[in-house]
């Protein structure tokens, strides 16, 4: 380990072995973390340890540099595996149909569709942080945007599977796109299934820009850093004796740095460009989810027909987008021990409070859905709501409503106590529940709706089958597999964005750490 | 053999011009492109002469094999063969294209044969327990691929059947014999040829000249015609002291025993319901399962239209013990078990009697008022007073009648009350029987059970009969077949008895072979092959039945012809054959029947002798037997039927022991409820006087409590790929009677359970009146205007414009459905907006009647075998994705699920919606509207997202999930066996090597019109616009400006048998369909979504007797003083629990007292709401007036 890095303390200060700087920040014990400053006007650190521009470059890049801890190998191995098995079970659906699945003539869609929806909800959070909360300046977003966005990737990424792969003739697939073809057919405009097409490859193409465009400078540094060591000779061992680890670093990262040189005229580029990306991605987060809320909206079918879908979906997105942040970046926090310095309870905190909100929000949007359907007086309509979703004792769904209900509007109501909005542990948990429960409620609005729809004499049960579930839990395996090798090889914390929230960034006291000298 | 002689390409007639028709053939020539005769194909092998397959036929019979030598036509076969035959796995074949090699059809073409255009001739099937029909086969370049009912027959009247729109499936049966098979004694089961029989045959049969016969067993088919008739006099002459067995396995010997009793010789009734005012029926399916059903469908849906209001209607009287068909239709319904119906039966004699004064009926009454009759509290006594009433109020407009469970004395009380009330000769009439179709099955069996048991038989032959399969449980036939010295089955299909015997014979089917058979009513009607036998050599019965009397070279077409000649007379022979042949019917064969009269003392004296016994109590049960979809289980190698669901269960795939749901929850044999798992039904063994069955239970509301209901037709071990493992042989528990019903049977749970694959779970409308209509006559009478809508705004309207079925949906209840856009094609309603599209005729339009759809499923196979569909097996079918285009939705309706008020039936299929839901989803433009008003669906373009189906409210879109079109069972996929389905799986594991050899046969029946669709594809009902097209194009060719109604037929609509289906152009107003949409009654399903559906359905009216219940006049007033409009909310046991837990029960909360269920008081609520909203948006409210 030692002989890669120049610096002993620093290898294993950054490895986790050693302690940081000294604690230089008020901080109450029963808090628990100095960034949770309950004074008003006080603005909190949003980096503790009192860590330097050196020490935050080493941190970040340190993760990609630094051979991965033990944990790591096992972890992605396994990820891999259920990756891979859930590629061989595409591979064993496209080959024998779609009927592997447990759809039936009238349960079209069940699990896969539920799935797309999900994964494009998870991605939610991450143009969010990107996004909107650039544009208002929310300077916590610094230490979770990175992350987020690569969640955002890997999330289109498993989301863009589902659609594709439930097709009964994913040879014909190209259909689907406005390509001139040899008998002057066009995809049918009107359909919302084809607004999806558009609207996810333009979300995924846009959040892919914003994600690599932010990374170019820290690529930068990457380079930089392996090439320095190259030249002092302190690189260690050859791969194999043939190759320096180093010299595929400078290389490759060097090629995604794409030529950059931290000079002012590239650093005035980047922020325009940037903030150009951030304007046009922020109607993107609402747009997405609405189109896809439109597969449902536009539908006759009772549950699905439903103008309030596009404003909750949205707010259901960017629940379960942060639930799925938190589910990742808690446990992230606790391996990577230097991550609580710049990923702080503070920050933790204020997903808290977002994931509190929008669950609220989902709630209201579920119950005016009942109101709707009372008020618009649709016995098909009220009939979905009433007996298909919520009686226990003529709904044989109702387990999968009552499991929403319980993780997406009853579980997150803990966060209205500081204590435990400020527990990761129990904020874990109850992201690991919304995460279930936005799940759920793509099922309870897909199945639900389809299985009793309008002549009872069509209405039909959906089971899963094994390879339903098998290529969900696939897809996990892919999102994990993905962020994991995002965790080892790539800049986790914009390195620079970090450095402009520490108190050294602002030394004429106008930032964060000024109001106590003020005082 | 000798087929060669067969075909009419060198034997037959020359092509008749059809000025030379007379009009009526030549209307169906019309009707029908060109039925000219003209030459057919002489053999499969012309037309699968693939490698593969010559190799098969090779290999199965050389000596057949060399006759092919090089046979000019049978180029183009090879060309057919090669182009089916799949080009190969790819290494990834699901991401292939199916890659298809395709010649032209250009070389040889036959004489007559316009490439692409289908022949029609005319030929008739023999029904099991006798009777036929008459049928047109539709054949494309020599391949027969689909069946119709014959116009000119009087059975059919252009109509047909589930058995016979299926048979053309069962002759591309690859699993059918294909040659002899002998039993050696020391080496086992050898292939045979048939030369090797008749070699053994005609030295063996030469002993029994010696012992005149005796020795000798023939048992073989029920079945009628000259021709037979003929052969099977010479047989007797030849051999007088031989056995002859006329068998049947779903008779029995009351229906003859009772006409015995009343006329002194066994009849057959034919009724004429169309005539009718009151019919009765005393646990007799007429409308389905019997011979002859296809006149009685037609004729009660015509007494029952009421297409205006005040038009005469009858009314149907049921009592029965399962949930029939026609207790379907029934206006009053009274579940009882047999013994019951009996009693019911009696009682309503002594009530019609005691009305009758004097006569000829008293010594009759006398006898009947003697019965101890135990009254019981489940005989309705008002309701017999007023059945007597009305029957007597409508003398000789009435029918009484009783079913095959009934003993001989009900059916004596039948004959006897239609004699007394003069419904003899008009509405019934009476047919002798032979002495074959009058002599008993069942004791014809146990005579040879004797015989074998005595050791007096040397040879028995069985002709297409299966008793070892078949045969009440308790004759034991097949252990004791071993006692015969020879045994010999000859038959189509592989089967139990072919199996248990010495000689295995394939015989021709009947769309292979020539012959004739005369129906119900006398109707003689030629057979004629549409195609040399696939598996020659091969003998038809006639054929073998004459070999047997005696002919070295026994030839199908001179043997008719010999008889057709002896009865004809010589004068204008040729001329006589050549237009039977054409019309498919013997001119003046046809009998109105006859009117013996009733020897009323006779009856009596048997009625006096009559006990009655007490019905089922506790564990006591009555067990009855009851054909099937499968009929007797010689149809149960046909996936058709098979996957056709059951009349009110809606199990495909298997039979059950069916109980009412009272009954089962007492039992505790209640089936899982659908909502939790896949359904599974319990394991039990129903005990039939001593003997037993194991079979898994399941209900069916309507059913009588305490009677055990086991369909026969399944469970058949040996009959080939499809059939074998489903279901359960019932016939094991049959006493050796042959009786129908039985007393003292028992049921008892055993471990285990068993998967049923239903396609309907849903028991009940959930509420949902709009969704199928109901109202009683005396409402429809006063308030069903008989105008059509008046021109309204876009959409809706007000609530005045609407007719009288629309004002009692949804559109009554809601404002109205005003676009805010204005809507390029339509004006109202009804009318299309001047110079749109939908404006240009024609628009194709169909409407349902629900009154006169009994629910039969003629429809669902015509579409079937119209439109390639393929089947997709048991565990497919219980997954959900059952391919059939137009269903047949079943409905109880009723408070209490174990006594609903009615089983109802709704015919589904694509409603090609003018504003169709799914056209607007689809991304990628597979399924567009046409000029016509179609909604089509471009399969090549489909990719398969199915957001179509999930978009379409009436679920009528069907998706590949496997390529259902070339593995046609359990989707035959790759690991099938993973998924968990429960159940045991078919047995129809093929090896893919013979399966693609047979594949090669089975393909040959498909039509060639029709695309078969590849997996993941979506299909759907297209209005059949391949006859559509051909229509268009015969327009152009004939000149018309436009197609004449009735020019062609939808596939659902031509086999309809009650004719409730019209298709047609609705906007020529003198068609039937725009009439049938014009009339009042029509409304659009779901048409408050504003699909605009061009399919509409006719509500359904039926005539309840005032006197039984009360009727609902004004269906409109429905819930203002919540004192009617009984609560049927939501489905009573619909959620699974069938009834049996907390909310299900049967008179729960929603329980009122009201007679009649289909309006739902929960509507009151809401009208009140819909009120309130109309009033505050200002609106009009005169919807409640």
């Amino acid at each position: 380990m030692t002989s890669i890095h120049p610096d002993k303390a620093t290898a294993e200060r950054l490895a986790g072995l050693s302690a940081g700087g000294v604690v230089t920040s008020a901080q109450r014990e029963d808090l628990g973390d100095g960034t949770l400053i309950e004074t008003p006007g006080v603005r909190p650190p949003l980096v503790l340890n009192n860590r330097s521009f050196g020490e935050v470059t080493d941190i970040v890049c340190g993760y990609a540099e630094n051979p991965a801890p033990k944990w790591w190998l096992p972890a992605f191995a396994f990820a891999a595996l259920v990756a891979g098995t859930g590629g061989l079970l595409i591979l064993y659906l496209i080959i024998t149909g779609v009927g592997t699945w447990g759809l039936t003539n009238q349960v079209d869609w069940a699990w896969d569709i539920t799935n797309f929806v999900f994964w494009i909800g998870i991605g939610h959070a991450g143009t969010l942080i990107s996004a909107i909360l650039c544009l208002l300046k929310q300077k916590w977003r610094t230490a979770v945007n990175r992350s987020a966005e690569a969640m955002t990737i890997f999330a289109v990424i498993c989301a863009g599977t589902f659609p594709a792969i439930h097709v009964g003739r994913i040879w014909f697939i190209w259909f689907v796109f406005p390509i001139p073809n040899y008998n002057y057919i066009w995809p049918n405009f009107r359909s919302p299934l084809l607004w999806d097409v558009f609207a996810v490859s333009t979300y995924a193409t846009v959040s892919l820009l914003f994600w690599f465009m932010g990374m170019i400078p820290d690529f930068a540094t990457l380079r930089d850093r392996a090439d320095k060591r190259l030249r002092l000779g302190v690189g260690g061992q050859k791969l194999l004796g043939i190759i320096h680890p180093d010299t595929i670093r400078a290389y490759a990262y060097g090629f995604f740095a794409m030529g950059w040189r931290g000079s002012s005229r590239h650093w005035h580029r980047y922020e325009v460009a940037y903030l150009i990306l951030a304007g046009i991605s922020t109607p993107l987060v609402l747009s997405v989810h609405s189109i896809v809320s439109f597969d449902f909206a536009t539908s006759v079918v009772p549950g699905w027909h439903t103008t309030i879908f596009p404003p909750y979906f949205v707010a259901g997105a960017i629940f379960g987008g942060f639930a799925m942040v938190l589910l990742l970046l808690i446990p992230a926090r606790e391996l990577f021990p230097n991550f609580k310095d710049l990923l702080t309870l503070r920050h933790l905190e204020n997903m808290a409070k977002i994931l509190l909100v929008t669950g609220m929000m989902v709630g209201f949007a579920y119950s005016m859905e009942f109101f709707i359907a009372w008020y618009g007086g649709n016995e098909y309509e009220l009939h979905v709501f009433l007996k298909n979703r919520v009686s226990p004792w003529h709904a044989p769904y109702w387990w999968a409503y009552w499991t929403m209900i319980t993780c997406n509007v009853v579980s997150p109501q803990v966060f209205w106590f500081r204590k435990l909005r400020t527990n990761p542990l129990v904020i874990w948990i109850v992201a690991l529940f919304v995460t279930v429960g936005m799940w759920f409620e793509r099922f309870v609005i897909i199945v639900t709706s389809l299985h009793r729809s309008f002549l009872p004499g069509e209405w039909h049960m959906f089971h899963p089958t094994p390879v339903d579930i098998g290529i969900f839990i696939g897809s996990c395996g892919v999102f994990l597999t993905l962020f994991l090798l995002f965790l080892r090889f790539l800049p986790t914390f914009p390195i620079a964005e970090i450095k402009a929230v520490l108190p050294q960034a602002d030394p004429h006291g106008h930032g964060a750490h000024a109001e106590k000298g003020a005082h | 053999m000798s087929t060669i002689d067969q075909c009419p390409s060198t034997k037959g007639p020359k092509a008749k011009n059809p000025k030379d028709m007379p009009p009526a053939a030549r209307e169906l020539v019309r009707l029908n492109g060109d039925a000219r005769l003209a030459p057919i194909w002489r053999s499969a092998e012309e037309f699968a002469d693939a490698p593969e397959f010559r190799d098969f036929v090779e290999r199965e019979f050389p000596a057949g094999a060399s006759e092919l030598a090089e046979s000019s036509r049978r180029d183009f076969v090879k060309i057919m063969g090669a182009g089916l035959a799949l080009a190969g796995a790819a290494m990834v074949p699901g991401c292939r294209r199916p890659d298809h090699k395709i010649l032209a059809y250009s070389r040889e073409v036959p004489e007559q044969v316009i490439p692409g255009k289908p022949i029609y001739y005319a030929t008739s099937m023999p029904m099991p327990g006798g009777g036929a029909q008459g049928l047109l086969v539709e054949t494309h370049e020599g391949r027969p691929t689909k069946v119709e009912g014959n116009p000119l027959h009087p059975i059919n009247r252009g109509k047909s059947t589930i058995w016979s729109q299926a048979s053309i499936l069962a002759m591309y049966d690859p699993d059918r014999l294909k040659n002899p098979r002998f039993r050696n004694p020391v080496r086992g089961d050898l292939p045979a040829t048939w030369d090797d029989f008749t070699f053994w045959a005609n030295e063996h049969f030469k002993k029994f000249d010696g012992t005149r016969g005796a020795g000798l067993v023939i048992v073989a088919d029920r079945a009628s015609g000259p021709t037979r008739d003929a052969i099977r006099a010479r047989l007797a002459k030849r051999w007088p002291e031989m056995t002859w067995v006329s068998w049947d396995a779903t008779s029995s010997d009351a229906p003859v025993a009772g006409g015995e009793l009343a006329f002194g010789r066994p009849v057959r009734e034919l009724f004429d319901f169309e005539r009718a005012s009151v019919i009765v029926s005393f646990d007799r399916d007429f409308l389905h399962l019997e011979p002859g059903s296809e006149i009685n469908a037609r004729t009660f849906a015509a007494s029952r239209r009421a297409l205006h209001p005040g038009d005469a209607m009858s009314r149907l009287y049921v009592a029965e013990s399962g949930m029939s068909l026609t207790g379907g239709q029934a206006d009053h319904r009274w579940r009882l078990a047999p013994s019951r119906v009996s009693a019911f039966a009696v009682a309503l004699a002594q009530a019609v009697a005691s009305r009758l004064p004097g006569g000829n009926i008293a010594p009759l009454k006398a006898a009947l008022d003697g019965i101890d009759a135990p009254a019981g509290e489940d005989l309705d006594l008002n309701a017999i007073e007023a059945i007597a009433d009305d029957l007597v109020d409508n003398r000789g407009r009435g029918v009484v009648c009783a079913g095959a469970t009934q003993p001989a004395e009900i059916h004596a009380i039948c004959h006897a009350l239609n004699a007394a009330l003069g419904n003899a000769g008009s509405t019934v009439r009476y047919m002798a029987l032979s002495e074959d179709e009058s002599s008993s099955a069942a004791a014809g069996l146990a005579g040879v059970a004797q015989q074998l048991d005595a050791g007096r038989v040397d040879t028995l032959v069985f002709v297409g009969t299966n008793p070892v399969y078949d045969a009440p449980g308790a004759l034991g036939l097949g252990e004791k077949l071993k006692r015969a010295a020879h045994t010999i089955a000859f038959g189509v299909e592989p089967s139990e008895t072919h199996d248990a015997c010495e000689w295995s014979l394939n015989a021709a089917h009947w769309l292979e072979s020539w012959g004739d058979t005369r129906a119900v009513d006398g109707t003689i009607a030629p057979i004629q092959p549409m195609i040399a036998p696939l598996y020659e050599p091969a003998l038809s019965e006639v054929e073998f039945l004459a070999f047997l009397a005696g002919d070295a070279k026994p030839n199908g077409y001179d043997i008719v012809r010999d008889v057709w000649r002896a009865a004809l007379g010589d004068n204008d022979f040729e001329k006589a054959w050549r237009r039977a042949l054409h019309d498919g019917v013997v001119a003046g064969s046809t009998q109105r029947g006859e009117t013996p009269g009733v020897n009323f003392a006779a009856v009596a004296r048997a009625v006096g002798a009559l006990k009655i016994g007490p019905g089922p109590r506790g564990q006591s049960l009555e067990a009855v037997f009851l054909a099937s979809n499968m009929h007797d289980g010689r149809f149960a190698n046909n996936a058709w039927l098979q996957e056709l669901p059951a009349p009110g269960t809606m199990i495909a795939w298997d039979n059950a022991a069916l109980l009412s749901p009272a009954t089962a929850k007492r039992l505790n044999v209640t089936p899982d409820p659908y909502t939790t798992k896949e359904p599974k039904g319990r394991k039990c063994r129903v005990n039939v006087d001593g003997r037993s069955v194991e079979i898994v239970a399941w209900i069916l509301p309507g059913m009588a409590d305490d009677v055990v209901l086991l369909p026969l037709g399944y469970g058949r071990t040996k009959c080939g790929s499809v059939g074998e493992g489903v279901g359960f042989n019932v016939q094991s528990a049959r006493p050796a009677s042959g009786a129908l019903a039985a007393t003292g049977a028992s049921l008892e749970r055993i471990r285990g359970e068993y998967q049923v694959a239903s396609t309907q779970n849903h028991w009940s409308l959930e509420g949902r009146t709009s969704i199928f209509r109901q109202v009683d006559k005396p409402a429809w009478d006063t308030l069903g205007s008989n105008e059509t809508r008046t021109p309204d705004a876009i959409y809706g309207g007000t609530i005045s414009d609407l007719n009288f079925a629309e004002k009692l949906g949804e559109l009554s209840h809601t404002p109205p459905n005003v676009s805010i856009y204005a809507n390029p094609f339509n004006e109202s309603l009804d009318a299309p907006a001047p110079g749109s599209r939908y404006a240009r005729g024609p628009q194709w339009g169909m409407t349902i009647d629900q009154t006169t759809c009994t629910g039969c499923g003629a429809c669902t196979i015509a579409c079937q075998s119209e439109n390639n569909i393929p089947v997709v097996g048991k565990k497919e079918v219980a997954k959900g994705r059952e391919m059939t285009w137009i269903r047949v939705d079943r409905y109880f309706v009723g408070k209490d699920l174990n006594n609903p008020e009615a089983m109802v039936h709704q015919p589904v299929a694509c409603v090609h919606c003018e504003n169709a839901p799914c056209e607007t989803v689809c991304p990628v433009n597979a399924t567009v509207h046409g000029d016509q008003g179609t909604n089509d669906m471009v399969y090549n373009r489909c990719i398969g997202t199915r957001y179509c189906a999930n978009n379409c409210p009436y679920k009528v879109r069907r998706f590949n999930f496997f390529e259902y079109g070339d593995r046609n069972i359990n989707g035959g996929y790759l690991g099938e066996d993973l998924i968990p389905g429960g159940g045991p799986t078919n047995q129809n594991l093929i090896p893919p090597s013979l399966r693609k050899r047979l594949d090669e046969i089975q393909r040959m029946r498909m039509n060639p019109d029709v695309t078969v669709r590849s997996r993941g594809v979506m299909e759907k009902c297209t209005y059949c616009i391949q006859r559509v097209n051909e229509a268009r194009y015969e327009m152009k060719l004939q000149d018309l400006d436009s197609l004449p109604d009735g020019f062609f037929q939808s596939a659902c609509q031509q086999a309809c048998p009650s004719g409730s289906i019209a298709f047609g152009d609705i906007l020529d107003p003198e068609s039937e369909v725009a009439k049938m949409r014009g009339n009042a009654r029509s409304y659009l399903l779901l048409g408050y979504i504003n699909t605009r559906p061009r399919t509409s359905h006719m509500v359904r009216v039926v005539n309840p007797n005032p006197r039984i219940r009360t009727p609902i006049d004004n269906p409109f007033h429905h819930g203002h003083d919540g004192g009617h409009g009984g609560g049927h909310e939501d489905g009573h046991g619909s959620e699974g629990d069938h009834g049996h837990d907390a909310h299900g029960l049967p008179g729960d909360d929603h329980g009122h007292d009201a007679p009649h269920a289909l309006f739902d008081p929960r509507k009151k609520a809401q009208d009140e709401g819909y009120a309130l909203t109309l009033r505050v948006l200002g609106a009009q409210t005169g919807m409640m007036a």
